[in-house]
């Protein structure tokens, strides 16, 4: 309300300093020759003044004074006629004084965001918590850290945070600031340790496995730092001491937990990475474009994914049933995504459609080295 | 509040139409009440556009980051000097105080042109009006600096480093003050020619105008290049580089305009060509906001590239160039030319300045232009430096700065070349002392340098001449002299100084290029190098922290030859965490005229850092001679022969005698 009558009060003023001088008679005007004239003569007392300075000579004072006589004489004494095209002069001046509501007011609706307040940062700061956003909050406990850097709670609140907003730099500036003030602790030194390896684009580095070797010293069972000392297992291509591992880790935790099933998750993306690398080609598995893909989804998103690549594989395997090693891919996809059933319904048309003894045993001790048998 | 900023900016784009249709038709149709729209609309626009720059100016200062532009350029934790000049370090907000000062200075013409032939002011302010509904047009379709976000962020992007400098603070408003300023004097023009005659007052009128934009742009430009100077860290204050050739030309042709319109206003001589270069001299400002805002060149001051933004500049560029001289080429032969002189006299010495001016522009304006349009066809991508420049600029001006000292001493009408070379004897032989002493003494190879410096001695002394003779020392008692020194107008000490101005800035630029040492070395904490008869003791590197950036100070001792202290210089490397930008920031040590300057390089890896040190002779005269210059504009604008137009008393009489005729 407050910027309508404004923007009204503004278009009101612009409007009436454009009618003014249309709704006055008619100024008296002087003509432009005697405008010219008072130039001139301003001229002449000018040449006085330098010759009262000794500037000029006599002999050039009178020739600059000719000079300018001369130019008043050829002064053109004619007025202009004021009278005229009155009635077009009157419809421009009613257009011009139009122009302004209609001109200003249809391109404000065109730009403006009449609804949108002034958001000065100091006034978002000092909202109530419970009205702010994420930002805001974040902003807010960096200007309390800046004013008081030694408060170490601080720091171990906002370290997470900047974590899960993707800060990493951040978070690591902000958890090595808690473990300075408030000491170790494995939680702090596995959140550093994920932080810092989110530095370095995912990969865990050096630093960060240090930091989650001294997580795990101070903590034997802390779940954060054992998974991503699988992550680091998997990068190094240690592919089936990865899945081990996670496959322990899952088996800890109580199911539904937040690693629990990231452990799920990273033991299925790992399985399929081996068997791309076995396999070779790059119709066989995920390329690691898609795994790539897959690591910047969501997870219902990654879920289907993995799904739809099964599913292609399958349908692949019941036309071209000949390979093998496609099969055992398709059997441990099937455990690796809890479908028991599935699996073992893959492995009996698998064996059946190898048709080779040799390959088709293989394949069922490939199973069962997961736990899977034929038939119960 | 922002919002209200965004309405006052369409308000003003409405009131710069009607300010444009308005009061040229009422010229047209000898309507006065039409022509009387122009005066408030002029100032109302004004008052919007500042209104809208000063709400622009508070979000960057309270950093509302819902606003595009403060987002985009702006960061909670700056200085509080640097938020307030971020809003005009984007190209959106140094768009808006572009048109902040066209407004301002058609406002001005507004104000104070009560005394101007009415269908001139009314045609002069509908230019003005056309200039700025163009560019108020570019600004709300292509660069609208209100545009929102929502949801906004909560933290800003920064502002370029290279930008975070006092010198935003003056380089920027000083330059447009130049360039826009020009656009006065092209609306007189414009006008003259719609109106088809040259009133007395029109020269009257465009010289102090001229006078105002070039004195801002003197300072705009000598700003830029001490800046460019020091921030850089390349120690270099020139580098023909397309932008500064843009501000160059318009300086050069302004140049030739003030020079001009002196002759016009003395002999009603030069009319036509004196609106020609009116013409063009606001043409080549146009020509460099262009150049800058169309992403033809990649440079510190290029804004973010938008192809929309560059084919809209394009359209303005088209139709104020193209028009103008078109209307010229249709009108001028209605305008009534000047009177004849003589080539020995003042005049005749003028329209050699004016030659050689406009030569030298047309040479700069080849240079920057030639590679573009190499490159627009689709051959190689050339580049057109100093060489170039020293080449074809330099024969071209030299001529010109020798000839500078006889100028103001010679007589309107008829001069006499053999007298006037006689007075210029003593500041002559000044010159040729120079010369030799430096030849003698300095060093004997250098006959260039020892040239350039007698030119620059030259130039100083043969200005002061022309003070020293019009008050007639040597001719009178010494008392009588120095009394007739006072009373002597204002404009003849702001042409001297002028003139003395250009003669520091040359010396401060030979003796620079010629005399200057440099010395690029690795050192260690407590290594010294030796430059320029000082020794450099490098102490190390200590870490620092700034407001929004974090930085590594490398200091520097310096003693004289014979030992002693001589006080310490500090350069440092600073790293902006917001936009992960380094840059060096150059230590400066002045003694006398002259500098030591120390840049930090790249850290090796058994822990010293490449320092590169400059000894530059006499290297502040460049800009002092700038400041120098400035001076000598505003003491001409203080002669009350400049106050405009007629006397107040002569108005009204004006207006009785009017008042009777009409009742």
């Amino acid at each position: 309300m407050f910027f309508w009558t404004v923007a009204a009060l503004l278009t009101l003023a612009a409007s009436l300093a454009v009618l003014a001088p249309l709704a006055r008679r008619a100024p008296a005007v002087a003509a432009a020759s005697d405008r010219d004239l008072d130039v001139y003569r301003d001229q002449l007392a000018e040449v006085d003044r330098d010759v009262s300075r000794a500037l000029i000579g006599m002999d050039e004072a009178e020739q600059a004074r000719a000079e300018i006589g001369r130019r008043i004489l050829k002064l053109n004494a004619s007025r202009r006629s004021t009278a005229g095209a009155a009635g077009w002069a009157r419809a421009v001046g009613a257009a011009a004084v139009l122009a302004i509501p209609v001109l200003s007011w249809g391109l404000y609706g065109v730009l403006g965001s009449p609804d949108l307040p002034s958001q000065p940062l100091e006034a978002r700061l000092s909202k109530q918590p419970a009205e702010s956003s994420p930002d805001e909050l974040i902003a807010r406990a960096e200007r309390a850290l800046r004013a008081n850097p030694g408060d170490g709670r601080g720091w171990d609140v906002l370290a997470p945070v900047y974590r899960r907003v993707g800060r990493a730099n951040e978070a690591v500036f902000a958890y090595r600031n808690a473990i300075r003030l408030l000491g170790d602790s494995a939680p702090r030194w596995a959140g550093l340790g994920e932080a810092l390896a989110e530095q370095s684009g995912g990969t865990v580095s050096a630093d960060a496995r240090a930091a989650f070797e001294k997580a795990l010293s101070l903590d034997p069972q802390d779940a954060q730092a054992r998974f991503f000392m699988n992550v680091a297992a998997a990068q190094e291509k240690r592919y089936d001491d990865a899945i081990a591992g996670w496959n322990g880790l899952a088996a800890t935790l109580p199911a539904g937990s937040e690693w629990q099933q990231a452990s799920q998750r990273a033991m299925a993306l790992a399985m399929q990475r081996k068997a791309a690398e076995e396999g070779g080609g790059p119709a066989t598995g995920p390329t690691t474009e898609d795994v790539a893909a897959a690591d910047q989804m969501t997870d219902g998103e990654r879920g289907e994914m993995i799904e739809a690549m099964v599913a292609a594989l399958d349908e692949r395997l019941r036309t071209q049933p000949d390979d093998p090693e496609g099969w055992k891919r398709l059997v441990r996809s099937y455990i690796v995504l809890g479908k028991t059933d599935a699996a073992r319904d893959a492995l009996a048309r698998g064996s059946k459609a190898l048709g080779d003894p040799a390959k088709a045993d293989e394949l069922v001790r490939f199973a069962r080295s997961f736990g899977l048998d034929a038939t119960e | 509040m922002v919002e209200i900023g965004q309405f006052s900016l369409v308000l003003a784009f409405a009131l710069s139409l009607v300010q444009s249709v308005a009061p040229a038709l009422g010229a047209r149709l000898s309507d006065e009440r039409l022509m009387a729209v122009g005066r408030p609309a002029a100032i109302a626009g004004f008052a919007f556009t500042a209104l809208a720059f000063a709400i622009l100016l508070w979000a960057h200062v309270v950093s509302d980051f819902s606003v595009l532009n403060v987002w985009e350029n702006s960061h909670s934790l700056k200085p509080m000097l640097y938020k307030v000049t971020g809003a005009w370090g984007s190209h959106e907000g140094s768009m808006l105080l572009w048109v902040l000062i066209l407004t301002l200075f058609g406002m001005m013409v507004a104000l104070f042109g009560a005394n101007l032939p009415d269908t001139l002011k009314a045609n002069v302010i509908a230019v003005q009006g056309w200039i700025g509904a163009a560019f108020f047009l570019f600004i709300l379709t292509t660069s609208n600096p209100f545009t929102r976000l929502d949801p906004a962020p909560i933290e800003g992007q920064d502002l370029n480093p290279v930008l975070q400098d006092v010198g935003l603070a003056v380089h920027p408003p000083l330059l447009y003050l130049g360039y826009v300023g020009f656009s006065v004097c092209f609306s007189f023009a414009v006008a003259a020619l719609i109106d088809g005659r040259i009133d007395a007052a029109w020269a009257r009128w465009v010289r102090p105008w001229t006078l105002a934009a070039w004195l801002f742009l003197t300072g705009g430009i000598t700003m830029g290049s001490y800046w460019a100077y020091y921030e850089l860290g390349w120690g270099g204050f020139w580098f023909w580089d397309p932008v500064e050739n843009a501000s160059f030309m318009p300086w050069l042709a302004g140049t030739a305009l003030l020079h001009s319109a002196l002759v016009m206003e003395k002999r009603a001589a030069l009319k036509i060509w004196t609106v020609l270069l009116a013409i063009l001299t606001f043409s080549l400002s146009l020509l460099g906001t262009f150049l800058v805002r169309s992403g033809v060149l990649t440079s510190v001051h290029a804004f973010a590239t938008d192809p929309g933004r560059g084919i809209f500049i394009l359209c303005i560029l088209a139709f104020f160039i193209g028009g103008s001289l078109a209307l010229f080429a249709w009108r001028a032969g209605s305008l009534a030319p000047g009177g004849l002189f003589q080539p020995v006299s003042r005049e005749g010495a003028l329209v050699l300045n004016n030659l050689f001016l406009t030569t030298a522009a047309a040479t700069v304006l080849v240079g920057t232009l030639y590679p573009l349009l190499v490159e627009a066809i689709g051959a190689d991508k050339i580049s057109v430096g100093a060489p170039f420049f020293n080449l074809t600029f330099g024969p071209v001006i030299l001529p010109l700065i020798c000839v500078v000292p006889f100028g103001p001493l010679l007589a309107w009408k008829r001069g006499d070349l053999a007298a006037v070379a006689q007075r210029l004897a003593a500041a002559f032989a000044a010159a040729l002392v120079v010369v030799l002493s430096i030849l003698l003494f300095v060093d004997k190879s250098a006959v260039f340098a020892a040239l350039g410096c007698g030119l620059a001695v030259w130039l100083v002394f043969g200005a002061l001449t022309d003070l020293w003779v019009k008050a007639g020392f040597g001719a009178q008692p010494a008392a009588i002299a120095a009394r007739r020194l006072a009373g002597l107008p204002m404009s003849m000490f702001g042409t001297t100084a002028a003139h003395m101005g250009l003669g520091l800035t040359l010396l401060g630029i030979v003796s620079t290029v010629a005399f200057q040492q440099e010395r690029i070395v690795t050192l260690k904490p407590g290594e010294a190098t030796e430059v320029g008869g000082y020794t450099l003791r490098y102490e190390g590197l200590t870490p620092a922290k700034g407001a929004n950036y974090d930085e590594q100070r490398g200091t520097f001792a310096i003693l004289r030859a014979d030992g002693r202290a001589a006080g310490s210089v500090m350069s440092s490397k600073r790293l902006y965490t917001t936009r992960q930008m380094p840059t060096t920031e150059a230590g400066i040590r002045t003694m006398g005229f002259s500098q030591l300057y120390v840049s930090l390089g790249d850290e090796t890896d058994d822990g010293g850092i490449v320092v590169r040190a400059w000894w530059k002779p006499l290297v502040t005269l460049i800009w002092l001679g700038g400041l120098v210059m400035m001076a000598g504009g505003v003491l001409s604008l203080c002669d009350r022969r400049l106050r405009v137009g007629a006397p107040a008393r002569r108005r009204v009489r004006a207006a009785q005698a009017a008042g009777e005729a009409a009742g």
